[in-house]
């Protein structure tokens, strides 16, 4: 699958790009199969997709329907059963680390022993940054992620919503072009929600990585993405794939009164509602 | 808030007061009162000495009353008070520091690697088995009536204790930590100083506590079976003159060396787990 690059291939993907984006991450034929004492079942079944360059994409299901399994296979957190995943046109390799490619948890896996400024600056530690590089870029994205006056604080002092700004920090620090998401707001409250989703949205319209963003909240998912995928009950296929053509930049307020909003949610709503009927009857 | 702690203050002391005043008088006391039946054999200063005695022993043992001068008694007793101390916290540190030193190392190997980890386990449990105390003649066999013989025993005490704890304690490392650690580019070295190592730590501190009483432990027992100097060897020497006090002085002074070991433990881990909320006040 992998297409050596030919002379003058920089100049072609520079061209490219400015007439169609260029994919980042390929799904294709994705299958994931569990073993559970004995017995063998399908998770996820012969998934494609693609994500573009500069793409905010939604992978939206309902629970169990193995949409998390799949961004852990992008991730090669997990690996495959069957299927391709390409980066940058390159197989993923399970356990291998893509430096392009930073993840954000659901769970809050800061580590306690670090400060807020010790947990942000982990990933530049690591790269051996010096020291004062290391502190300069710490001191902004504390400020970025309006947590001033708390980069001395041990992460229990902070609430749930500090707490994942701190891991999206984390992340975000060591500048990865590519974001994978695994419901990192899925433990908020509603309010603390809707402030997380504003600091996202400006992080991301100002810089425009490449998201695939997992969460079964359709709200969330038409606040955030340009693209919503639509997974169906177990086993997760793709069941419908939308463009939410929600003018920029949004607000995660505001952008619930626009028609836009509203038509898409009763659509992706009746479809969502077969999957959640499937489950039970199951 | 400070009433409470004043009246458990007057208790802790009114306890203490009386305490030593029926030891110091009780037996006197009771004898010259009560039908001598009833006279509690136990507390005959002949087996359980008394304050006033003990402190004379301790004077004298310690050279602080000496007519022939301090000098002159340190260098005419080769197991005095002090050397006896020293020789016997010397090797309940040393036995304590090479216990818990490869109690962590080997915990985080065989708590990082499945393999390893089945491979060596029936072992561990066979050997765990053993009461160590019933190796100590041997020990000695080995290494002799010096010191060696002592830290080889408290290091034998000491080591399965931390073992164990740094063992459960790898294993519950969260996974996701770890997952999260290794995609910010930690490689397998860097997970186990950064993450492995800090979360662990709490279970590590919470058997180092135990495993300083049970160092010095191991290097009284190891003194009373054979040694030439330390705190169990007095003891040993004042049982086979029946002084009770002496062996008073002995104990007396190994419950301070106990406490100034847990404290310079207990100092460092409130400083290391500072994260934790029970240590926050301190740190």
């Amino acid at each position: 699958m992998i297409v050596a690059p030919g002379p003058g291939f920089a100049l072609a993907r520079e061209e490219d790009e400015r007439a169609a984006p260029r994919t980042r991450i390929a799904v294709r034929g994705l299958t994931k199969r569990f073993n559970a004492s004995g017995r063998e079942f399908v998770a996820v079944d012969d998934v494609s997709f693609e994500v573009k360059q500069g793409e905010f994409v939604a992978l939206l299901g309902p629970s169990g329907c193995g949409k998390s399994t799949i961004l852990n296979m992008v991730a090669g957190l997990l690996p495959r059963s069957g299927g391709h995943i390409l980066i940058d046109e390159e197989t993923v390799e399970t356990g291998k680390v893509n430096p392009r490619v930073g993840y954000v948890f659901q769970r809050d896996t800061l580590f306690p022993w670090r400060t807020v400024e010790q947990n942000i600056g982990y990933g530049l530690e690591i790269a051996r940054l010096s020291k004062t590089e290391r502190a300069e870029r710490v001191a902004s994205a504390v400020e970025k992620a309006g947590l001033s006056g708390f980069a001395q604080s041990f992460p229990r002092m902070l609430s749930g919503g500090m707490r994942q700004r701190v891991a999206l920090m984390r992340t975000l620090i060591l500048e990865p072009e590519i974001l994978l998401m695994d419901e990192p707001f899925g433990a908020l409250d509603t309010h603390t929600k809707l402030e997380m989703h504003k600091t996202l949205l400006e992080i991301w319209e100002r810089e425009r990585q490449t998201v695939l963003f997992v969460t079964h909240d359709l709200g969330e998912a038409l606040t955030l993405a340009s693209r919503i995928i639509l997974l169906s009950a177990r086993p997760g296929r793709l069941k419908e794939d939308f463009d939410v053509a929600i003018p920029r930049p949004r607000d995660p307020v505001g952008v619930r009164e626009t028609a836009e909003f509203g038509r898409l949610y009763s659509h992706i709503w009746h479809s969502l509602g077969e999957e959640l009927r499937r489950t039970k009857a199951d | 808030m400070s009433n409470s702690r004043t009246a458990v203050l007057f208790w802790q002391l009114a306890i203490l007061v009386l305490v030593l005043v029926v030891w110091q008088w009780g037996f006197e006391w009771s004898r010259a009162l009560l039908p001598k039946a009833y006279v509690p054999k136990i507390l005959d200063p002949y087996f359980v000495a008394k304050p006033s005695l003990i402190w004379q022993s301790f004077l004298r043992l310690g050279c602080f009353a000496d007519s022939a001068g301090f000098a002159a008694c340190i260098s005419g007793n080769d197991n005095n008070l002090w050397v006896a101390t020293l020789v016997t916290l010397k090797n309940t540190w040393w036995g304590f520091l090479f216990g818990s030193a490869s109690g962590i190392a080997v915990g985080l190997l065989l708590g990082r690697s499945d393999f390893l980890a089945r491979v060596f386990g029936p072992y561990v449990v066979a050997l765990n088995s053993i009461p160590r105390i019933a190796l100590v003649p041997l020990v000695i066999l080995i290494f002799g009536l010096g010191d060696l013989s002592k830290i080889a025993t408290a290091w034998l005490v000491v080591f399965f204790v931390v073992f164990f704890n740094t063992f459960e304690g790898t294993r519950a490392v969260d996974r996701d930590q770890i997952a999260a650690a290794r995609l910010l580019g930690a490689s397998e070295f860097t997970v186990l100083r950064t993450v492995v190592v800090p979360s662990a730590l709490a279970w590590v501190f919470a058997s180092l506590l135990p495993a300083v009483s049970f160092a010095l432990i191991g290097v009284i027992v190891g003194e009373f079976i054979g040694a030439e100097r330390g705190l169990g060897k007095l003891i040993i020497e004042a049982e086979a003159r029946a002084n009770a006090s002496e062996m008073m002085v002995a104990i007396f002074v190994m419950m301070f060396v106990g406490i100034l070991l847990a404290i310079a433990v207990r100092s460092l881990q409130s400083y290391l787990l500072r994260w934790q909320p029970q240590f926050e006040a301190s740190a």
